[in-house]
């Protein structure tokens, strides 16, 4: 059912407070939209409601044919992004499974033999071996591992190149002969 | 032949499926279904993106950005929910952002400017009558640059493109408190402004 003029301008306070149905709500708006008198008189009351409803020219046929063009070029552009972003994880996927290998077979590699701990019974010669040891970290170590095992091209990283010869060792073998 | 044929007919059906078969079908990589729901939804984006943002040009600007997030995030469209509802959500916080960015440019100088002009071609208004649709776009658009973009999408989505205080609470992700509040807020600042740059449409006019 529509609005009367008389309906609307008693019900301004109810569609402010928001407490009308939907359907009475958009018959206010419609009443609102059609009739100038109303229109008037309640914005004096709330005037903000001038502008309920109030209508923008149409979107054009050309308008929605832009907007179109403009996403299907984005999502193309989206697309051939996806893909080389898709062809360089592989790539990269490859490369790190290689350099995940090569690390746990580094790890698993302790030269010499078991480990042995610094004898507790000697505890000023085990602190001053330790002081005079350089700080852990890669270095090129000498080629104190197998030889033959490895290309003749590559390179030994030894993780402790102080440690005594009983002591464990860690060492990274790095073969240039591979090519990724 | 047969495949341009084949590709019409592939575009008439999906001209004719509900909003959600088509975005579920997008969703499945199906680009027609995709073009479909564009031609379709582009008129409420842009309409809803002018009404914040103010200019019909960056309107079309963030109805492209609209499809391209509804694109890149179909895998998220929850179908238990209106596809409308969630379109909205991009839109308004896309536009809320254009906002942002936009006056962040603008010079406060610049802005006093065009309220100064509003005001000279708006008084001696008096009825509303006199005002073309045209004009009170123009004016909302003048004195709604003092809303936040939240007040503004909440007064938009309310009082210009019909959603209900419950839909504009799922739209906007809060409780249907926060969008009363910033509807009272948003009222109370277009009062004010009306007041202002154009007395004669309030001044006055009780009830007869």
């Amino acid at each position: 059912m529509s609005f009367s003029c008389d309906d609307l301008r008693a019900r301004v306070p109810e569609y402010l407070d928001g407490v009308l149905a939907s359907v009475e709500t958009r018959n206010f708006r419609e009443h609102l939209f059609s009739c100038g008198e109303c229109r008037d008189e309640v914005a004096s009351i709330e005037p903000s409601l001038l502008f309920a409803r109030v209508s923008l020219e149409e979107v054009s046929e050309k308008d929605v044919e832009r907007v179109l063009a403009g996403v299907k070029a984005g999502v193309a552009l989206e697309q051939a992004e996806r893909k080389l972003a898709l062809g360089r994880s592989k790539r990269r996927r490859r490369v790190a499974a290689i350099a995940s290998a090569a690390a746990l077979a580094a790890l698993t590699l302790v030269l010499p033999g078991s480990a042995r701990r610094s004898d507790s019974r000697e505890p000023v010669r085990a602190a001053a071996r330790s002081a005079a040891a350089p700080a852990p970290g890669f270095a090129p170590a000498a080629r104190s591992v197998p030889t033959g095992t490895f290309p003749a091209d590559a390179t030994v990283y030894d993780w402790n190149p102080g440690a005594g010869s009983q002591e464990p060792r860690v060492v990274w073998i790095v073969d240039r002969s591979l090519d990724i | 032949m047969e495949l341009v044929y084949s590709e019409n007919r592939d575009r008439q059906e999906a001209g004719e499926l509900p909003d959600k078969e088509l975005a579920l079908r997008a969703r499945g990589g199906d680009m027609v279904s995709f073009e479909a729901l564009v031609t379709r939804k582009t008129p409420a984006v842009v309409s809803v993106a002018r009404r914040i943002v103010g200019d019909a040009e960056d309107a079309r600007d963030v109805a492209q950005l609209v499809f391209l997030r509804v694109w890149e995030q179909l895998a998220r469209y929850d179908d238990q929910y209106s596809f409308n509802t969630w379109l909205y959500r991009i839109a308004t916080n896309l536009s809320i952002d254009f906002l942002r960015s936009s006056r962040s440019r603008e010079r406060a100088h610049g802005a006093t400017l065009h309220l100064v002009r509003m005001r000279e071609e708006m008084t001696g208004r008096e009825t509303t009558d006199a005002l073309e649709d045209a004009e009170l776009a123009r004016l909302f658009q003048t004195i709604s640059g003092r809303l936040t973009g939240k007040q503004k999408a909440v007064f938009v989505l309310k009082e210009m493109e019909d959603c209900d205080t419950k839909e504009i609470a799922v739209i906007l992700k809060c409780g249907e408190s926060t969008v009363r509040n910033h509807l009272f807020n948003a009222r109370r600042i277009l009062r004010r402004e009306i007041a202002r740059i154009c007395p004669g449409l309030i001044a006055g006019r009780g009830p007869r």
